[in-house]
């Protein structure tokens, strides 16, 4: 809400001298920054409104006897204000003179030093001197607010940018201010740790180093530091996002306060926090050839050339049907096209990046993020953007919250959104809650076909009454969209993940490549995978580390991550985004694009060059996609009698990959659980903590899962983590429903 | 003297139990609520409140119809919301009318919501007022049996519901916006305004706060006209008023006068005058935020803007009178450290300014005082002052800003070496 234009029509004011003219209702201090005269703020926020704390934003305006706070002064028109005279600067003096009386002198040490604005400030109006005499009050200096947060008290100058943030924006209410006058604190409202998946922001949003990241405390300072700017790749949103570096370390990652379009300025915490991997020591730092069953380090141009004729002989003895690839979603666009058109070169169509649960991954539209916020009407189908987009799910927030749309959550999920949503479960529900009006609609989906939901969503497919109908799909790669429209998806014939998986386990496959993909961890039939891993002569990974998939390969090949290459990703709106490398690549790392391209040449094959390749990614991830055939995975809804019935879920905390591979952020991976409805807690007498097993049709058993307690869980179901590595889930196979058993206590 | 003492409010207190319902009645209690209900329409009622030209008694003295005024026509819900968080020191009034004569504030509420068009009024109570909150739930349940407050009232087909609250101890309370937030639910704390209270107040909706005071005058009004209020007092400053007096006087306690006494006629025709033998030194004539007024004040009317014009304000109308035993430099600190103390500590300067003052004057009354605090104090104060969200910033200064141009060397006497660092003990 930078400047809300209440009405149409300009008002014309004089700020310093200069004659301005800005919609009515502009507030001064948005007026004043068209005119580039910055008028200092703490409190005040263009995203978070002004709240009228701090008062250092003083001005004076002609026929007022007081002084003015512009961060909630209207413009009118024939005002006279002065930004800078005797009086203003007195006031700011004196506001500053206040701050400083207990802020304490630790600017040295203080990971705010140098981008901070009571640091600045106070050397435009401050004095050099405090006249109070009295020692500075005394507070705690590193309060840890939760797993990602520390607060400082006394540095904290209570502007409660923090606790507005978690008011307004992500409506958790976790935040609040404790005591009163001089004692006033920051502090989480239960007593709990401050948890949230947006705690991050408050770190940018605090003016002065009172709140720290755990992951950046006394690390850098940032002058030291070396900033990019790219696109964060670990969901499809594609927030914008600086990246600090320093001597080829990443140091931490920062929102761009300009990104309207995709973050709002805001950064999940999974697209904040999960940076450590890249400097990580367990990277694999050399192709790994797997003889007798021991890895052996080989030379890129050898491996290079094994893969090569590995394909080159399964051409030769049965034909392109013998040769599949898998993944792709976490690539770049430049990666996945030549990938795909190397391999359909070849004649190979066994190509498919799903590896998951969904079928679809882009919807027939191109609605972006900002139009989420204009729907009247927001539905939510399959698991929602809270667990699979979070940056979207504040758009969701903000459009409940600020514009009065209604939330609708249909089936199995919620939207958990931290707003009011009404959570149908029929047709007929649904349709009600549609209404006669649904006005702007927004139906958001997770491209999971599950049993009856046709007959379930039947009241969406055709909503005459409706103003607009936007359809936006939550791929579960990040570059899921991208990967889908340049090529890596099965056509003409050619297999799905699944049919290669089958194709392999029977002996019909010889060369599966598996590009930045673990389908261990993530394809919902884990024996399935286990075996055609083991039935297939030639497995080739690409990943930067050995996951269980990469345990299973043949050749294994180390590549970059998203920071150290550059190129462009497609977000889940359809829109080519920028990825800047920040870091240098490690020795003998390539990024996938380079070995595919290597690989192509030892081929023989000629791909397309740049300028080429970047008009067909333009123009194909505007292409609407061809229907998809039968799903992969068909989500099954109905239960064994005396079992429960699984929902999976996720949470972006989850995988086997990049957040492994971070003992910095353990606390934030998702443990394994499984949520349960009251009801079902009763009946089985469980509460809340306790520890089960999961026991599976077949017996398999998912060890050790903490019991929650949930009424949004449906009666009858359990909602259980899909990506745990110690848990997984897709160890239960296709099956639907489970037993809960008491785990074993160990003596 | 007995010509000086007007009772309205404070007529039968000490003589009749009021808070019976059946002995109100019997004064003429509940008529004027009838027939605002049966016989007058909000209008006529918000005209005749107009025409006395009542100002507001809980402090500001902003004219009562005016306020009502200013609520849009909206459509949406209107609340009468009846601020009895009387907490400004020295002040009593409110407390007394509450534990007497609830019933009065009732019909005053009753009045007064039904002139805004609001149907459900609500009585916020200071947490403190244990005895008054007990008076006033008795008499609501009373009023609501006897079929004054519920549904269909008098048979009109109209019905008005009053919810008490009890706040939980927190000066910043009654301060309407404060008061609004913690009626809610909310931490106690004053909101930015704009939107002031009459656009966006309780539950966001249009939201008239008024005294208890102010509105228990409504019922006399009505049933004595605008004109007899109008007429009583000075013109722009009509009526009559409950004045709190405390300090050292022989005869503390609450008058009820008609606006325009004199500030001695009050300390020593009303409150008995000083102890034998003393000297008057100042009186704060309006409640702890108010400046100290001092001997050439005495013959000031005590109206809303004579002591404004004095150089203090009346404020809630609570008098404290200070003799020559007074050491101002601890009731200064008194004052400051009641202020700091209840600051709610989201603006910067009453947050840390008063919080400075407090320790400042803390370190002088220990001995440790160093020549260059009362420049420091009184620059502190003022420039403090005019730049906070609330009211309780520029509380602040007055008092300690009078007395210490006033009595200096006071404070002077308790800085006993100059330039001394000052050491903490």
């Amino acid at each position: 809400m930078s400047v809300t234009v209440a009405q149409a029509g300009l008002v014309t004011l004089s700020i310093d001298g200069v004659e301005v003219r800005v919609p009515k209702g502009t507030l001064l201090v948005e007026a004043a920054k068209t005119i580039h005269t910055d008028i200092p703020v703490y409190c005040y926020h263009e995203k978070l409104g002004p709240a009228g704390l701090c008062r250092i934003c003083l001005v004076e305006i002609e026929g007022m006897p007081k002084l003015q706070i512009a961060c909630n002064t209207e413009v009118a028109d024939g005002m006279k204000v002065h930004t800078r005279n005797a009086r203003v600067d007195d006031g700011r003096r004196a506001i500053l003179e206040f701050f400083l009386l207990n802020h304490p002198l630790d600017c040295p040490i203080c990971d705010k030093g140098g981008e901070c604005d009571l640091q600045d400030y106070a050397m435009a109006w401050g004095q050099g001197a405090s006249r109070m005499l009295e020692p500075k009050m005394p507070k705690p200096k590193a309060v840890d607010l939760g797993p990602t947060i520390v607060l400082d008290e006394e540095r904290c100058i209570v502007c409660q940018r923090c606790v507005r943030f978690d008011q307004i924006i992500t409506r958790e209410d976790s935040l609040r201010t404790d005591d009163r006058g001089a004692h006033t604190i920051i502090a989480t409202a239960t007593g709990k740790p401050y948890v949230s998946d947006f705690t991050g922001n408050v770190t940018e949003l605090c003016p002065v180093g009172a709140l720290t990241s755990k992951t950046y405390r006394f690390r850098s300072r940032p002058w030291d530091n070396h900033r990019t700017t790219t696109s964060c790749t670990q969901c499809s949103v594609g927030c914008q996002m600086h990246v600090d570096e320093r001597d080829n370390t990443l140091l931490r990652t920062m929102s761009v306060a300009e990104d309207d379009a995709l973050s709002d300025a805001w950064l999940c915490d999974r697209g904040r926090y999960n940076i450590g991997f890249v400097g990580d020591e367990r990277r694999i730092a050399s192709p790994l050839l797997k003889v007798d069953g021991a890895w052996n380090q080989i030379a890129r141009e050898d491996a290079i050339a094994l893969w090569a004729s590995k394909i080159t002989e399964a051409l030769a003895q049965g034909g392109p049907a013998r040769v599949g690839v898998i993944g792709g979603g976490r690539l770049l666009n430049e990666e996945i096209l030549l990938a795909a058109q190397l391999h359909r070169a070849l004649g190979i169509e066994n190509l498919d990046h799903r590896v998951g649960m969904q079928t679809i991954v882009h919807h027939d539209g191109f609605a972006n993020h900002v139009d989420l916020e204009g729907a009247n009407t927001i539905v939510t189908l399959g698991r929602p953007p809270s667990q699979l987009a979070p940056i979207l799910d504040l758009r969701i927030r903000k459009a409940v919250s600020r514009n009065g749309a209604r939330l609708i959550s249909v089936g199995d999920y919620y939207a958990g959104s931290f707003v009011p949503e009404t959570h149908v479960t029929t047709a007929e529900q649904l349709k009600a809650a549609l209404g006669e009006q649904p006005g702007r609609v927004a139906i958001i989906w997770d491209g999971v076909f599950f049993e009856g939901g046709p007959e379930l969503t039947a009241p969406m497919h055709d909503l005459p009454q409706a103003e607009r109908v936007d359809r936006y799909v939550l791929p579960e790669s990040p570059n899921g969209r991208g990967a889908d429209a340049l090529g890596l998806r099965p056509r003409d014939g050619g297999l799905d993940t699944r049919g290669m998986l089958a194709a392999a386990r029977d002996g019909e496959l010889s060369v599966l490549a598996i590009l930045g993909a673990d389908p261990m961890l993530r394809f919902p039939d884990r024996a399935l995978v286990e075996a055609a891993l083991r039935n297939v002569p030639f497995v080739v990974v690409t990943d930067l580390f050995l996951t269980e998939t990469a345990e299973f390969a043949n050749l294994v090949l180390p590549v970059c991550s998203a920071f150290e290459k550059t190129g462009t990703t497609t977000d889940l709106a359809g829109d080519v985004l920028p990825v800047v490398g920040a870091v240098r690549v490690p020795e003998g790392v390539v990024a996938d694009g380079d070995l595919i391209v290597e690989l192509a040449e030892r081929l023989g094959v000629a791909l397309p060059l740049p300028e080429a390749m970047q008009e067909q990614i333009l123009r194909l991830v505007r292409t609407l996609p061809a229907p998809p055939g039968a799903p992969p995975y068909l989500r099954k809804t109905a239960a064994v009698p005396g079992a429960l019935r699984v929902v999976p879920e996720t949470t972006i905390f989850t995988g086997g990959g990049t957040l492994a591979f971070d003992p910095r952020i353990a606390e934030l991976r998702t443990g394994a659980r499984a949520t349960i409805h009251p009801d079902d807690a009763r009946s089985l007498q469980l509460s809340d903590g306790d520890r089960v097993d999961a026991v599976g049709a077949h017996g398999t058993r998912l060890r050790d899962l903490a019991v929650r307690i949930d009424p949004r869980v449906a009666a009858g179901a359990v909602a259980l983590v899909d990506g745990i590595v110690a848990a997984p889930l897709n160890a239960l196979g296709d099956a639907a429903s489970v037993t809960l058993e008491k785990a074993a206590v160990l003596a | 003297m007995p010509d000086l003492i007007t009772p309205v409010l404070t007529k039968g207190i000490g003589e009749l139990d009021l808070r019976d319902i059946a002995v109100y009645r019997a004064q003429g209690g509940y008529e004027q609520w009838r027939r605002a209900v049966t016989a007058l329409a909000p209008q006529d009622v918000a005209a005749i409140c107009n025409g006395s030209n009542l100002r507001g008694r809980g402090g500001a003295g902003f004219p009562t119809g005016r306020k009502w005024s200013f609520l849009p026509n909206n459509g949406r819900p209107r609340y009468m919301v009846c601020n009895c968080d009387e907490a400004e020191p020295g002040t009593f009034k409110d407390r007394m009318l509450l534990e007497e004569t609830p019933h009065q504030i009732i019909e005053g509420i009753l009045i007064g919501a039904y002139a805004i068009g609001c149907t459900h009024a609500y009585i916020y109570i200071r947490g403190e007022f244990k005895r008054g909150y007990q008076a006033m739930r008795d008499a609501v349940a009373q009023a609501r049996a006897a079929g004054f407050i519920g549904g269909d009232v008098f048979g009109s087909g109209k019905s008005f519901e009053l919810t008490i609250h009890r706040g939980a101890g927190a000066y910043i309370c009654g301060e309407e916006t404060g008061l609004l937030n913690s009626l809610e639910g909310k931490r106690g704390e004053p909101r930015l305004k704009p939107p002031f209270p009459a656009i966006k107040g309780l539950y966001g909706e249009p939201t008239v706060v008024n005294n208890v005071e102010t509105l228990a005058y409504l019922p006399y009004i009505m049933r004595n006209g605008a004109e007899w209020f109008a007429k009583a007092g000075p013109e722009r400053s009509p009526g009559f008023k409950v004045v709190s007096i405390s300090g050292h006087v022989r005869k503390p306690g609450n008058y009820e006068v008609a606006l325009g006494t004199t500030i001695r006629q009050l300390i020593y025709d009303c409150a008995g005058g000083l102890r034998p033998g003393r000297t008057f030194m100042g009186v704060q004539p309006g409640g702890g935020s108010s400046a100290c007024l001092f001997e050439e004040h005495l013959d000031v009317s005590y109206d809303f803007d004579s002591v404004v014009k004095a150089g203090s304000m009346l404020g809630s109308g609570a008098m404290v009178v200070f003799d020559d035993t007074t050491d101002f430099v601890k009731a200064a600190y008194a004052l400051i450290r009641f202020f700091s103390h209840e600051s709610c500590g989201q603006c910067t300067p009453c947050r840390e300014g008063g919080h400075w003052l407090q320790r400042t004057l803390e370190r002088i009354l220990d001995g440790r005082g160093v020549d260059s605090d009362i420049d420091v104090i009184a620059s502190a104060a003022h420039q403090l002052t005019g730049l906070n969200l609330c009211a309780l910033g520029d509380s602040i200064e007055p008092f300690l800003a009078s007395v210490i141009t006033r009595y200096e060397s006071q404070f002077r006497a308790y800085i006993k070496s100059n330039d001394a660092v000052p050491v903490a003990p």
